[in-house]
């Protein structure tokens, strides 16, 4: 029989409404959002905002760029925000922005606003770890107690599960992450980045029948994606691939491969293997809660195969829709106050960024 | 179901009594030769009692496609089977081979009759859950037992089952397997009063594969350095006790292994997040 070992949450709940708003901008979305906790308990999001710099297709997103994306919305995203939420500057309790990881430009230009408006209204900053941010806003929106966490996004890949103040990753990728693989292929078969590139693949894949062949490479708990993204990639040099589906001159069951077939069988084969190495993290701690995080985690595929898993095994699968699975501010905001409710701030001095922070290094003074 | 086509071995699994369900296959405990076709045979008369074998169902994953699905079982059922065949010729402590049926997925090995070390080290079963309460300040309750006494009844020091640990994992690595999923729940201690007397068996061999690499080596052990952290707080001294019986037994080949598990580790903690 499981036994049960009984602990106490060391947050204690706040004595008065706190409000936070969140910074974030570690990849192509910019992101501000504000948070309210209050006496009673309950978290309520007052606003979030994001706008979403997108490049024609073929092409990815280059930090410079980026970063001047960032640079041009931040105060119109920010004042909107606020003009949601009907707060001002002066309400907020404390400003939260990401440190990190991701990447390096971005990053600096969402930290260099939060450190002026630390200035400017005098509101001590509070420096977030991406993913704890992710797993926190997971955790909240859905409810659930104590899940293993699968964040999967464009930057990220990770299995992760919490023991003693540490989110501690028990499995993840090796070279890319899983969104990174799925962006560069839909680059590579010319598919639109509006909304974005995972999206389009999985719209794809719907019209794919056919299951090819391609590595299935788990190492243990982690996972290894390059050699995948090579070999799809492969097939679009094959005499047998069809760019723009079936020629005239095929026939009904001519052997020939689609774009649709590629993005169906890479899907297939990626998400099996994000699926077994969550299983294999679910078995060893023995929890029943899995919950998703990351852009990827939108894709409705990889939630019904997270699903059937889940009730395989009596437990049930935790998602969030595009609002807090994509990144955003609001994200921030969370992980931000519940580290500011147990007395962590972050000095100007202090306030910089790292495209090199892993969710690991992460003292999780809030929970048990 | 399709009920008449049913094969000889998913028919055995009927009879089966289900033990336990880990992430890859569902564990099953079955008699073989339940009842004696002719009670004059050659095994009664010898006073063979029927034997207990362990039967590991790699079932259907409903969440991959069908056709992946079959490829990988198929190919990890007989890896399975290979590794440990390769272990028993080299005299690594394994649960001996009863039956394998790759297409179906169904491995048949010895039943050992012990417990698995996880449990022995006080780590908990597989499977223990925590709840989380408010801040209150109610007392602490609910304090685990002693982990000595678990121990006591197989008669063996901590520090005797860490050497018993390193030696065979040595044994292991001498013979060219790589275990590929080193923890302390895939370690069994058979029970002394069992036929071959204590044992330190390694089980669950469904990543291992064959390697000469040093590197292998070394992130086999460095898996398990991992798993000893995370399911049992504060054991260093114990890790440190399994390595020192790994050297001993590797002998000159333990320099460069020992180099490579230095690095192994390094790189975990500098490996970047971002893709």
């Amino acid at each position: 029989m499981p036994g049960r070992v009984r602990k106490r949450s060391p947050l204690k709940a706040p004595e008065r409404p706190y409000i936070a708003l969140g910074l974030e901008g570690s990849a192509n979305k910019l992101g501000a959002g504000i948070i309210k906790h209050s006496p009673d308990g309950s978290t309520e999001v007052l606003s979030n905002v994001r706008h979403t710099y997108i490049t024609p297709p073929g092409e990815g997103f280059l930090p410079r760029d980026t970063a001047q994306h960032h640079r041009e919305w931040a105060l119109t995203v920010i004042k909107d925000a606020f003009a949601k939420a009907g707060v001002s500057l002066h309400d907020i309790d404390c400003i939260c922005y990401t440190k990190g990881p991701g990447m390096g430009a971005p990053l600096t230009s969402v930290a260099l606003v939060a450190r002026i408006l630390s200035l400017l209204y005098n509101k001590p900053l509070v420096g977030v770890n991406h993913c704890v941010g992710h797993i926190e806003m997971g955790r909240q929106v859905t409810g659930a107690q104590n899940p293993v966490v699968l964040y999967v996004s464009g930057g990220n890949t990770q299995v992760i599960a919490y023991s003693q103040q540490c989110y501690r990753i028990f499995g993840e990728t090796l070279d890319i992450a899983v969104g990174n693989c799925l962006d560069r292929f839909a680059r590579v078969i010319n598919l639109s980045n509006d909304p974005s590139p995972g999206y389009n693949i999985e719209q794809e894949a719907k019209k794919g029948k056919r299951l090819l062949s391609l590595p299935y490479t788990t190492k243990g708990m982690d996972i290894s994606l390059s050699g995948i993204l090579t070999s799809t990639e492969a097939y679009t040099l094959d005499k047998r691939f069809r760019p723009h589906g079936p020629s005239a001159e095929d026939s009904e069951d001519a052997d020939i491969i689609t774009p649709q077939d590629l993005c169906f069988s890479l899907q297939e084969t990626v998400f099996a293997m994000l699926v077994e190495i969550t299983e294999r993290a679910m078995a060893h701690i023995g929890s029943k809660e899995v919950l998703m995080v990351g852009g990827v985690g939108c894709n409705e595929r990889l939630q019904e195969m997270m699903g059937v898993m889940a009730r395989e095994r009596g437990g049930n699968v935790f998602a969030t829709d595009e609002r807090f699975c994509i990144d955003n501010g609001i994200m921030i905001a969370q992980a931000g106050l519940l580290s500011f409710r147990m007395g962590f701030e972050t000095p100007l001095t202090k306030s910089t960024c790292t495209q090199r922070f892993r969710t690991d290094q992460v003292h999780v003074a809030w929970r048990a | 179901m399709t009920g008449q086509t049913k094969s000889p071995s998913l028919k055995l699994l009927d009879t089966a009594e289900k033990v336990s369900q880990g992430a890859e296959a569902k564990i099953y405990r079955v008699q073989l030769h339940p009842t004696p076709v002719c009670s004059s045979s050659a095994a009664a008369e010898s006073g063979e009692v029927a034997e207990k074998v362990l039967l590991k169902y790699r079932f259907r994953k409903q969440y991959r496609h069908p056709s992946l699905d079959a490829s990988l079982t198929k190919s990890r059922v007989a890896g399975e089977a290979r590794a440990l065949i390769r272990c028993l010729r080299s005299g690594v402590n394994v649960p001996g081979i009863r039956m394998v049926d790759a297409p179906e997925g169904i491995l048949g090995i010895e039943w050992i009759d012990g417990k698995s070390v996880r449990f022995l080290l006080g780590g908990g079963a597989e499977g223990e859950e925590e709840i989380v309460e408010d801040a209150t300040d109610e007392p602490e309750e609910g304090d685990l037992p002693p982990e000595e006494d678990q121990l006591q009844e197989y008669g063996i020091s901590q520090d005797a089952l860490m050497g018993m640990i390193g030696t065979e994992i040595a044994k292991m690595h001498q013979a060219d397997i790589i275990h590929g999923d080193l923890t302390t729940s895939n370690m069994m201690l058979r029970h002394p009063s069992s036929r071959k007397g204590l044992q330190l068996v390694l089980i669950d061999f469904g990543l291992a594969y064959t390697s000469t690499l040093v590197e292998d080596k070394a992130v086999d052990l460095y898996v398990l350095e991992r798993a000893f952290s995370s399911t049992h707080p504060q054991s260093e001294p114990l890790f440190a006790g399994v390595l020192k019986a790994y050297e001993t037994r590797m002998g000159k080949d333990w320099a460069a292994i020992s180099r490579r598990l230095d690095d192994v580790r390094l790189r975990g903690r500098k490996r970047s997040m971002v893709g």
